[in-house]
């Protein structure tokens, strides 16, 4: 079968392409960077989106689910909002569009992305992950803004750096190439929002390498009207004995997709992922994690709760991958899930692809309604129904944000993003 | 820890050179030329006295097939089959069909008495312990001769070939089959109903339970030929039968295809138990030859609390790709599935479940036990869903994987699909090495190491083992001994 085969475009498939050929000459960078794009479009013309039988896109047929894309709206205005946790450094983008008011603090150095699209240096990083990589492949093609983020090796930042997104209507690629020097510390908040009820397109691509010693909390809180479509993707390359704690959080977004693809290159890192999809209302939400560990003695751990109202249709896909020489690999991940409608779905693949001896890796995966027992055993101190089921399901996710202890102000911001949320779904 | 050296060395030793039901049987044969076509499934056809429906039953399966492309999904890799390579019938001369014992050729029952499998009622009777197991044979392309078969009639259940029960019993043959499997089902099952040759035929009427374990023993001895044996069991209301599975292939350098079809259908109240120990020629030690065993299996438990239980030890075949399957259709049934897969040398395996939830109440159970060793890959897939009409579906999952020497890899790929918010699954799965403190336990009260891994070993399969019939139990203990545990022990 011949894979170069013209395919019949979908609407969305149109869309897209007709978005980089209006703004061919307009997007910035040339030589390289212009023939990466097209490369990235041309594959996406001739391959179309992913659909279910690409395996990685087993339970989010894109093709499918992505019914039309939003034209860029030149005239809608987005606001940019109060920070999540006060005090912190924000870095403002709107519509897509880097606003660079404002100093960084000290030790970090901030620059447009546009100014390396411009001078070729962004072009390495536009190359798409694999074949399976439509999210690499839409923002590659389309990415107009972003910021390009260093952290001095041996800095600490006290406060929270806040890269927030807000978006209004239309459409906005971004990246974020981001560095965190050897012994660096900080919290990064990444955090997307939508400030008009009406349909969005965003596609984002997070790059972030760790270099030795560097410990970093990095929190993703995606936070979308309910008619956006958000594809969202980091990648991570971790140093010897660097340290990353990713959180991610939805809780918003009609069709969301939001993967995390990392590795381990030096001896001693360790990750955590702890992720909470709060899925209400119409949303197809998907989280999709590989993890390479490459080389001996590195750990992770992963947890992901889920919850799951109305017709919402949640998805995990875990990867661990333990490659040939990575004796010593420690990783354990778990996806449960409370299952609340029956009209709601949820699907989880939590995979194991081990090629060393020398290992202790185990997956879990649970889906169940609430416990009956702890409800009951509320219901009999008199807590109302809906109440107890309430505190439990709050309890459920809360848990994972409690671990964050050490930074209290974050823990309280979250916990208030997740009780709001839960208020009005539940 | 990594295994120790010893254990290490040994299992290179032991490898898969030590497969000993590698014989050749000369045998005169009768073959249909060599390729795949119409023409051979009428041959086939006709060669099995088949009734014009079956004819058109395969022709169907055949033309839907030639429009089919080849799974790549499995975590499995091999040269292109040449499906015009492969001699899709061969049947020892002059027979067509089982007969009785004093007909059968001689060399044929060597073949079996070499096997280990009683084929004389007699003898099996002047046994003192052992236990009566009714036993169909086929060898090659069909079914040589069925034990016991007076006695099962006498209890109502019908055993026996295939290719007898199409003729015999057409009515009931026509209602079940393709009624689980459908011709439609994928790209081997599909092959699979076109060019059917054998197989055994179950039937346990209403509120019978079958006075004895029925056992089918399959023998590939010819070169270049496929074996497409179809087997299909039907429990009637409150019927009980237990099922057991064997198979054996000679040594040869080239790769012989073995795709089957197995089909259980169980009605109210009903419970089937089907075993398997596969025991397939694995190649060599260099990975050359073997047989690829590319398997549909699928329980329907169409009855209100009816119960299918799939008990399968995998150590042979090249290349293993079976999904023993339970839908779950009729409320309150139940399926369950126990698994050993033991790859070593070059073995690949990419094996699990299907536990397809869609009656109330329904509950299943997988466990799954994967040692792997020498340059194996062992791959764990299996799908778990709930409905959304499946009210209380219950699942639980756990899948262990054990690893040994570092070339060989082990993967797990579960999906799990709950549809409806009373559905409770629970999968767990580990991926580890001998472990160390269990080692140390049993070393610090004076337990030699090869002795303690073996013991290790032992207890890491024996929530399955203990799933077999008895029969089988001894049988499969020795077997992983084979493929493994003699190398540590």
């Amino acid at each position: 079968m011949n894979m170069q085969q013209a395919i019949k475009m979908t609407a969305a498939e149109t869309a897209l392409v007709d978005a980089y050929t209006a703004q061919i000459g307009d997007l910035p960078g040339d030589g390289s960077v212009l023939s990466v794009r097209d490369t990235l479009v041309h594959e996406l013309r001739t391959a179309g989106l992913p659909t279910r039988r690409v395996e990685s896109w087993h339970y989010t047929d894109l093709r499918t689910l992505l019914r039309a894309v939003p034209a860029a709206d030149p005239t809608a205005f987005a606001d940019r909002v109060d920070a999540l946790v006060p005090g912190s450094t924000v870095l403002s983008i709107r519509n897509g569009q880097a606003d660079l008011k404002g100093n960084p603090p000290q030790g970090v150095t901030v620059r447009s992305y546009v100014d390396s699209l411009l001078d070729g240096s962004a072009a390495a990083g536009l190359a798409v992950l694999g074949f399976d990589d439509a999210i690499g492949r839409i923002n590659g093609g389309l990415v107009r803004g972003g910021l390009e983020i260093a952290v001095a090796a041996e800095t600490t930042l006290e406060d929270p750096l806040e890269i927030q997104l807000v978006q209004s209507l239309g459409q906005a690629h971004t990246r974020f190439p981001v560095t965190f020097g050897a012994n660096a510390k900080a919290t990064v908040i990444e955090r997307h929002l939508s400030t008009k009820d009406g349909e969005s397109f965003v596609s984002s691509v997070s790059d972030v390498t760790l270099d030795e010693g560097a410990d970093v909390v990095w929190i993703i809180l995606q936070q979308q009207g309910a008619a956006d479509t958000h594809l969202g993707q980091i990648r991570f390359d971790l140093g010897k004995n660097a340290k990353l704690h990713l959180f991610v959080i939805n809780a918003g977004g009609k069709l969301v997709r939001q993967e995390i693809h990392g590795k381990t290159s030096g001896e001693g890192a360790d990750f955590k992922l702890r992720g909470i999809n709060l899925l209400g209302g119409e949303t197809h939400t998907d989280v999709t994690f590989t993890l390479g560990h490459n080389v001996p003695h590195t750990t992770s751990t992963e947890i992901i709760r889920n919850v799951v109202f109305d017709r919402a249709k949640g998805v995990f896909q875990g990867k661990i991958l333990v490659a040939k020489d990575a004796q010593k690999t420690d990783a354990k991940m778990a996806c449960n899930t409370l299952l609340l409608s029956d009209d709601a779905d949820l699907s989880a693949k939590p995979e194991l692809e081990i090629f060393a001896d020398d290992v202790q890796c185990g997956h879990g995966a649970t889906v169940a309604d609430i416990d009956h027992t702890q409800l009951f055993y509320l219901m009999a101190r008199g807590v109302p129904e809906n109440k107890a089921r309430a505190m439990l399901v709050n309890a459920f996710v809360a848990e994972i944000v409690e671990e964050l202890e050490d930074h209290e102000a974050l823990v309280e911001s979250l916990e208030e993003v997740i009780s709001t949320w839960l208020d009005k779904h539940a | 820890m990594p295994a120790v050296q010893e254990t290490i060395d040994q299992v290179r030793q032991i490898d898969v050179d030590q497969y000993k039901y590698g014989f050749e049987t000369t045998i005169e044969v009768e073959k249909a030329p060599k390729g795949l076509s119409e023409d051979i499934i009428r041959f086939i056809s006709e060669k099995k006295n088949e009734p014009e429906w079956m004819l058109e039953w395969r022709l169907e399966a055949y033309r839907r097939w030639l429009t089919l492309e080849e799974p790549t999904w499995a975590r499995v890799s091999y040269p292109k089959i040449d499906f015009n390579e492969i001699y899709y019938y061969a049947a020892p001369k002059g027979v067509t069909g089982p007969k009785s014992l004093d007909e059968v050729d001689p060399e044929i029952l060597k073949v079996y008495e070499k096997l280990g499998i009683p084929l004389k009622e007699q003898e099996i009777l002047a046994g003192v312990q052992k236990s009566k197991i009714a036993v169909d044979a086929v060898f090659d392309s069909v079914s040589v001769v069925t034990t016991f078969k007076e006695e099962l009639k006498k209890a109502g259940v019908i055993f026996m070939s295939i290719s007898e029960a199409i003729r015999e019993h057409p009515d009931l043959v026509k209602k079940y089959l393709g009624s689980v499997v459908p011709t439609t089902d994928n790209y081997y099952a599909t092959l699979n109903s076109a060019v059917f040759t054998d197989g055994s035929f179950v039937f346990v009427p209403k509120g019978v339970r079958c006075p004895m374990e029925l056992s089918t023993y399959f023998r590939i001895n010819e070169k270049n030929t496929g074996q497409f044996e179809r087997t299909l069991i039907i429990a009637e209301d409150g019927a009980y039968v237990s099922y057991l599975e064997g198979c054996t292939a000679p040594q040869r350098d080239e790769n012989q295809l073995h795709a089957a079809v197995v089909e259980l259908v169980a009605l109210d109240d009903a419970e089937i138990k089907y075993s398997t120990v596969q025991n397939w020629y694995p190649g060599d030690k260099e990975g050359k030859g073997g047989i690829y065993n590319f398997v549909t299996k699928r329980g329907d438990c169409r009855g209100k609390n009816s119960k299918i239980s799939w008990t399968q030890v995998e150590t042979g075949s090249a290349i293993t790709w079976k999904y023993p399957s339970c839908i779950l259709r009729g409320d309150g049934s139940r399926g369950e599935f126990y698994s050993i897969a033991v790859s070593n040398g070059h073995q690949q395996i990419d094996s699990g479940t299907k536990m397809i939830h869609l009656g109330k109440n329904t509950s299943s159970r997988i466990v799954s036990k994967g040692i792997a060793a020498g340059v194996s890959e062992n791959t764990y897939r299996g799908q778990v869903s709930a409905h959304r009409k499946a009210e209380n579906a219950r699942n639980f999952t756990q899948c262990d994987s054990l690893l040994i020497g570092d070339k060989c890899g082990a993967h797990t790929v579960p999906y799990i699909e709950a549809k409806n918010s009373t559905a409770q699954f629970e999968h767990e799965a580990t991926t580890s090495k001998i472990s160390e403190d269990q080692l140390f336990y049993c070393l610090q009260r004076g337990i030699p190491t090869e002795a303690a891994i073996a013991l290790i070993v032992n207890g890491f399969v024996k929530e399955v083992i203990q799933e077999l019939p008895m029969e089988f139990a001894v049988e499969a203990q020795k077997l992983i001994g084979i493929s493994l545990e003699g190398s540590v022990g």
